[in-house]
């Protein structure tokens, strides 16, 4: 079934017609799904994938279940899947907004049909809308990467730095001969203003590897900010988004937040010198370490704010922003009735920014966040966490500078059948960062 | 503007449970609106199930199941003919209701609601139309304590034929 499925999707592929290709995407979801599905059963020989009419029946009259997969899979790996499915839509000239039943299509019919496990609802939700928000990212970063005017080893460097991110995408251009040819780069190349912030150096924190004490491990930090709310008018979904990468030699992926603008508006005349803005977001959060484990799917609408100061680029920046959870997860104890260590549940809350900036690029930084959690899975609990914090980006030449941060994680869950569990997770880090910023006006 | 009603079928299936409850109850649900384009809808559905004769084992239909949704829906036309796709994602409410022996005695959830489904308008006028909806309503109301038993992490799936009255 692969083959023949591969074979049809080859053909089609080379109808070049710039409109969107709707039977090419439909058809790359089914080949995820069914590409997935058997090489975990025939070369990983798993059993879950070994999955029929018998198994599908049987999940289409038993519906619905939460499931006992670990943090990392159900909080990263499924909105990851999700991207695939987003992104073979995107990368057949299929629009955001079309593209997003395709990642809800593709999760839909993986947990009835791929695989033995009864369908699970969180799995739905993270794959779904984790995949849009995280699949938008992967396409518009990957857009940045790859150049179509580029040519030799440098290009080819580009379209394989681009692959792990976008794979479908990859995968597509790869077929069409695209890795070589010349040709115009599509608009999401050019973010207009960005700013990206690579960092390196340490993180203390108490708890981090044990119960007690501070102890420090080391940590890699990247921020992007592609596009701007106030340089960039909103034209379309993502043209403005955010995202926070940070990696730990203890525990390696420790967080990922991203979060893109899909709808915006002017509050006031764009001419005047103090700017605000409507955004409304959808958000991708996961945070773990051994101290924390928490994330979610959300949708925040807020107002974006900055105020000029001189005449060099420095300006004062606002963000306030509420939102809804649509579904979270965060680790509990005693949760669940399997293996599972944490709660899932909707939610909302609300966060809110202060910040100088030169030319885009934040310089000092003070936030905080605060979020409520209603489990209907796991523990009959509701939590609380607040997570709040400064960061300070001291340049010491031409891009290169320190950055020094210190944040502070505290959670409070309430448990109809267990005492209040409060904690606090201090945290500092330090680190050398070059910070890359271009496009932004005075 | 919208509102209907119609015949639906819920199921309950728990984290524990090796099978299902399924049981027939009236539905009804009301919808209001804009386009944000010529083939696009978006607004808000609030959706309740009523069932007095529920029962969570065999031969027990002693319970009153209440559940209800509360969604940003989009309705998207791919055509002027009527025929629509559904979906939408919010919160969601149950409520479950045993007669005790000191007055009835009741569970409360609240949590994540979502629907999906398709639909057609018959337009009767410019300002009124008739409209069919088969829809399916996903919602996760938490643990259910009741007397005596303790269902945890309850998922009601709620499926409706529904006909309409959509006021433009």
């Amino acid at each position: 079934m692969t083959a023949a499925l591969l074979a049809l999707l080859v053909a089609v592929q080379f109808d070049s017609a710039p409109k969107p290709r709707t039977v090419m995407a439909i058809g790359q979801v089914a080949l995820i799904n069914t590409f997935v599905n058997r090489v975990d059963a025939l070369v990983f020989k798993q059993d879950w994938a070994r999955s029929g009419t018998r198994v599908w029946g049987e999940h289409l009259r038993l519906g619905w279940e939460w499931d006992e997969d670990a943090f990392t899979t159900n909080m990263f790996a499924h909105p990851y899947h999700g991207g695939l499915y987003f992104n073979a839509a995107r990368a057949n000239g299929i629009g955001f907004f079309q593209a997003v039943p395709y990642a809800i299509m593709g999760s839909w019919t993986w947990e009835y049909f791929g695989e033995k496990y009864r369908p699970s609802l969180n799995d739905w939700y993270m794959t779904s809308f984790g995949g849009i928000t995280l699949g938008e990212v992967f396409h518009r970063v990957t857009a940045t990467i790859r150049d179509n005017q580029a040519t030799g080893r440098g290009r080819t460097l580009r379209e394989l730095a681009a692959l792990p991110l976008d794979p479908i995408g990859s995968l597509n251009r790869l077929v069409r001969g695209q890795w070589r040819a010349r040709g115009v780069n599509p608009p999401e190349h050019d973010p207009g203003p960005y700013m990206f912030r690579i960092g390196a150096g340490a993180r203390f924190a108490k708890g981090l590897l044990a119960d007690s004490g501070v102890t420090s491990i080391g940590a890699v930090l990247v921020d992007l900010l592609y596009g701007d709310p106030f340089a960039t008018e909103y034209r379309s979904p993502f043209d403005q988004f955010g995202v926070r990468l940070m990696l730990s030699t203890n525990g390696g992926f420790s967080s990922l937040r991203a979060s893109g603008r899909i709808y915006g508006a002017n509050l006031n005349n764009p001419t005047r010198r103090a700017r605000h803005v409507l955004a409304v977001n959808t958000r991708y959060d996961y945070f773990k370490n051994r101290a924390q484990s928490v994330g979610g799917q959300s949708v925040e609408i807020g107002i974006n704010s900055r105020w000029p100061i001189g005449s060099r680029g420095y300006a004062f920046r606002t963000s306030v922003f509420v939102d809804g959870v649509l579904l979270g997860a965060i680790d509990a104890s005693g949760t669940g009735l399997g293996t599972r260590t944490y709660d899932f549940g909707p939610g909302g809350g609300a966060r809110w920014e202060f910040a100088f900036d030169r030319h885009g690029a934040r310089f000092v930084r003070v936030f905080g966040q605060l979020e409520y959690i209603h489990a209907v899975s796991g523990a009959s609990a509701d939590h609380i966490v607040d997570f709040s914090g400064i960061e300070a980006n001291i340049p010491i030449t031409r891009g290169l500078g320190i950055a020094a941060h210190s944040t502070i994680f505290h959670r409070t869950s309430r448990y109809s059948t267990a005492p209040k569990d409060e904690r606090n997770y201090p945290e500092a880090r330090l680190l050398l960062v070059w910070t890359k910023a271009g496009g932004f006006k005075p | 503007m919208e509102l209907g009603t119609g015949p639906g079928r819920v199921r309950i299936a728990c984290s524990g449970c090796t099978d299902v409850v399924a049981a027939g109850a009236p539905t009804s649900y009301f919808r209001i609106g804009g386009t944000v384009s010529d083939r696009v809808v978006i607004g808000l559905e609030v959706f309740s199930l009523l069932d007095r004769a529920f029962g969570f084992s065999l031969g027990d239909t002693s319970t009153t199941a209440e559940t209800a949704t509360a969604t940003v829906v989009v309705l998207w036309f791919p055509s002027r003919r009527g025929f629509f796709f559904k979906g939408g994602v919010g919160l969601a409410a149950g409520q479950f209701t045993v007669p005790g022996t000191a007055g009835a005695d009741t569970s409360n959830g609240g949590g994540i609601g979502l629907t999906y489904g398709i639909g057609w308008d018959f337009a009767i006028s410019r300002k009124f139309a008739i409209t069919t909806n088969f829809a399916a309503y996903v919602t996760a109301v938490g643990d259910v304590v009741l007397p005596g038993r303790r269902v945890d992490d309850v998922i009601a799936t709620m499926y409706q034929g529904a006909i309409g009255f959509t006021f433009r």
